[in-house]
C-alpha cells in the first residue's frame, strides 16, 4: 500500500478557561481561523474538515459535530466527526492524516473542541452516561472513581508511592506556567501541595486530576507537494496508531495498558522506530491523571513496566532532560477540554519540532515526538508520531 | 428471545434515565442577539461584506469566510414567510387540542423558526410579510420566546 506523506504546517488553540463565555462553535472558529493564519492559508484552501469532540452531553447538544460544522469551517465541504472518547483529541489528527495520505484530498483541517462548562452542575456527571445501563450505572459511577480504582492497583502491584506520582502533577502544573494558554500553570506547586489537598476517591487527591475546561484547538494538514510549497518547516506525521481493548472494564488489564502498546507498536512500526527509548525525543502521554502519565510512558514502551516514576526522579522528564514529558504542562497544567486536550498535544510537537514553542522551548533542537491519548471506555489508545 | 417469549421467572426490565442539564451562555454573538430583543424589542443580524451575507440570528463569524463579522445590523421585525407548516401532535404523539402553526421567517440573508398567531389558515401564502410580536418590555428575559409569534404585518 503506498500512502503519501503528510504535514502539519499550521496550528491554532483557544486559551483553555474553566467557563468560556463564547459558544462552542464560537470555541471552534477562533481556534480554527488561527490555525488558518498561522500557514497564511484561508478557507478556500482547505478541501475537507475533520471534527474531533467526546461526549455530546458535556456541551449540552446532541449530534455536536454537526452542530460545530460551521466554527469548524465546513460549510460546503467534506466534513465528518469522529470519536473515540478521550481518546478523540489524537484520533482526529490520524483522520486527517488518512484523508491526505489517501491521496483523496491534498489540505485538511483538523479541529478539536469542548465545552464542559455547559453540563450543570458538574461535567463530572456526564460520565455517568457512558457506562452499562444494568450492571454499572445504578451503583453511580463516575470517572473519578474509575481512575482511583486503576490507581490503586497501579500503584499496589508496583509499590509505588503517591509521592512520586505527585511529581508528575508537579512537573506538569509547573510546565503550564509557561504556556501562554493554559488554565492552571504553576511555577512553585510543591509535591506536598499535591498530598496535602483534598482526597476526592481514594487515592485520588485534587491535585492528581486535570481541570473541567472549555477550549478548542485546530491544525492544518497538508499533502508533501503542497506542504513543501507552504512552508520551509514542515512537520511529518511519521506513524499513527490506535487500538482498542475489551469494553468490559472487569476483563482488562488495569496495570498495564496493553492497548495503548498496540497502538504505539501500529505507529512505531510505520515510523520505522525500533528503539522508541532513543529515538523519541519528546512525549506528550496523555495525562488526565496524573499516575496516567506514567501507566501511558510504559505502554507506550518508553519506560518499563512500573519504573517511569524514575524518569521524573532522575530529571530525563524535565523540559531540560533527555526525553522531555509533557513539555506543554499536558491536561494537568493547560487544562482537560478532552478532545482538545488531545489535539493541543499536536499542537505543542508541532511548535516543539519547529522551534516556536517560546519560554516552554525544550531545548537541543529535538527531532522527534509522540503524542498519545486515551479514552472510550478507558480502553482505547490512539498515537501519532510527528518528526522534521 | 424477543420481550414477547421471555423467560417468565427472569427480571422485568430495569428503567434509566440519562440525566443531563446544562447551563448555557448566549455566546459572543447571542449576547448581542438577545440584548437586543430583551432590551430593544429588535431583532438584529450580522453583516459579512467580503460575502455580502446578512446573518439572522446574528453570528460573530462569517461560516463562508471564517472572518469576524462586526457589522451589526437592525433587521427590523417584519420577515417574509417562506414556509409553514401546521402541526396536529405533540412531540410526545399527543393529538394537540389547538393545532399550532410554525414557520420560517426570512430575515435578512437567514431568518427564524417561530409560530405564527392571529392568523387564519387560509390567509397564508409564501411570501407574505410577517410581524414579530413581542412580550411586554418588563417581562423578556432574553429568550427566543420574548417573541410570542410572528403575525400578519400591516
Ligand atoms: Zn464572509
Amino acid at each position: 500500500m503506498t500512502m503519501r506523506k503528510v504535514a502539519v504546517i499550521g496550528a491554532g488553540m483557544t486559551k483553555f478557561v474553566r467557563r468560556a463565555q463564547e459558544t462552542p462553535k464560537e470555541l471552534s472558529w477562533l481556534a480554527t481561523r488561527m490555525a488558518l493564519e498561522s500557514c497564511e492559508l484561508t478557507l478556500d484552501d482547505i478541501e475537507a474538515v475533520c471534527m474531533g469532540t467526546a461526549p455530546d452531553s458535556f456541551d449540552g447538544i446532541h449530534m455536536k459535530g454537526e452542530y460545530l460544522s460551521d466554527g469548524a469551517g465546513a460549510w460546503r465541504k467534506p466534513y465528518m466527526r469522529s470519536y473515540v472518547g478521550g481518546g478523540t483529541g489524537v484520533f482526529v489528527p490520524i483522520q486527517g492524516w488518512y484523508h491526505v495520505a489517501s491521496g483523496m484530498f491534498d489540505v485538511v483541517l483538523v479541529v478539536a473542541e469542548e465545552k464542559m462548562s455547559n453540563f450543570y452542575p458538574h461535567a463530572q456527571a456526564a460520565f455517568l452516561t457512558i457506562f452499562d445501563h444494568t450492571t454499572e450505572r445504578p451503583l453511580g459511577p463516575n470517572l473519578l472513581w474509575i481512575f482511583a480504582l486503576e490507581m490503586n492497583r497501579y500503584m499496589t502491584t508496583y509499590g509505588i508511592s503517591k509521592e512520586d506520582i505527585a511529581r508528575v502533577s508537579v512537573q506538569h502544573k509547573r510546565n503550564a506556567a509557561n504556556h501562554p494558554c493554559a488554565l492552571l500553570g504553576d511555577p512553585d506547586i510543591t509535591v506536598e501541595d499535591v498530598l496535602n489537598s483534598e482526597v476526592l476517591a481514594y487515592p485520588v487527591q485534587r491535585y492528581d486530576v486535570s481541570p473541567v475546561s472549555d477550549g478548542a484547538v485546530a491544525i492544518v494538514l497538508a499533502a508533501e507537494h503542497v506542504a513543501k510549497r507552504l512552508t520551509d518547516k514542515p512537520v511529518w506525521v511519521e506513524g499513527v496508531g490506535w487500538n482498542l481493548d475489551t469494553a468490559h472494564w472487569t476483563n482488562r488489564d488495569l496495570v498495564y495498558p496493553r492497548y495503548v502498546e498496540y497502538a504505539a507498536r501500529m505507529a512505531y512500526d510505520m515510523a520505522g522506530i525500533k528503539e522508541p527509548k532513543k529515538e523519541i525525543h519528546i512525549a506528550e502521554p496523555y495525562d488526565p491523571f496524573d499516575y496516567k502519565a506514567l501507566h501511558h510512558l510504559e505502554g507506550l514502551q518508553l519506560a518499563e513496566r512500573g519504573q517511569a516514576p524514575q524518569l521524573y526522579i532522575d530529571g530525563t522528564a524535565a523540559r531540560d532532560g533527555n526525553m522531555p514529558v509533557c513539555p506543554s504542562g499536558g491536561l494537568l497544567g493547560v487544562g482537560n477540554p478532552i478532545a482538545a486536550a488531545g489535539l493541543m498535544k499536536i499542537a505543542e510537537l508541532f511548535w516543539q519540532l519547529r522551534g516556536e514553542a517560546g519560554d516552554r522551548q525544550v531545548p537541543g533542537q529535538p527531532r522527534r515526538g509522540i503524542a498519545q491519548a486515551w479514552g472510550d471506555l478507558m480502553q482505547v489508545g490512539t498515537v501519532v508520531i510527528m518528526g522534521r | 428471545m424477543t420481550l414477547l417469549e421471555r423467560d417468565p421467572k427472569s427480571p422485568l426490565t430495569w428503567s434509566g434515565n440519562l440525566p443531563v442539564t446544562s447551563r448555557y451562555t448566549f455566546g459572543l454573538a447571542g449576547e448581542k442577539f438577545f440584548r437586543a430583543i430583551k432590551d430593544e424589542g429588535k431583532i438584529i443580524g450580522s453583516y459579512c461584506k467580503k460575502c455580502d451575507h446578512t446573518y439572522v440570528p446574528a453570528s460573530q463569524f462569517c461560516e463562508k469566510c471564517l472572518a469576524e463579522v462586526s457589522d451589526w445590523v437592525d433587521v427590523g421585525t417584519i420577515g417574509e414567510l417562506h414556509t409553514f407548516t401546521v402541526l396536529y401532535e405533540g412531540y410526545d404523539g399527543a393529538r394537540l387540542v389547538q393545532p399550532e402553526i410554525v414557520a420560517f421567517i426570512s430575515l435578512g440573508d437567514g431568518g427564524l423558526i417561530h409560530r405564527l398567531g392571529e392568523i387564519n389558515l387560509d390567509e397564508i401564502y409564501f411570501g407574505m410579510p410577517l410581524e414579530a410580536v413581542f412580550l411586554p418590555e418588563g417581562q423578556r428575559q432574553g429568550s427566543i420566546l420574548d417573541i410570542r409569534y410572528f403575525k400578519p404585518a400591516g
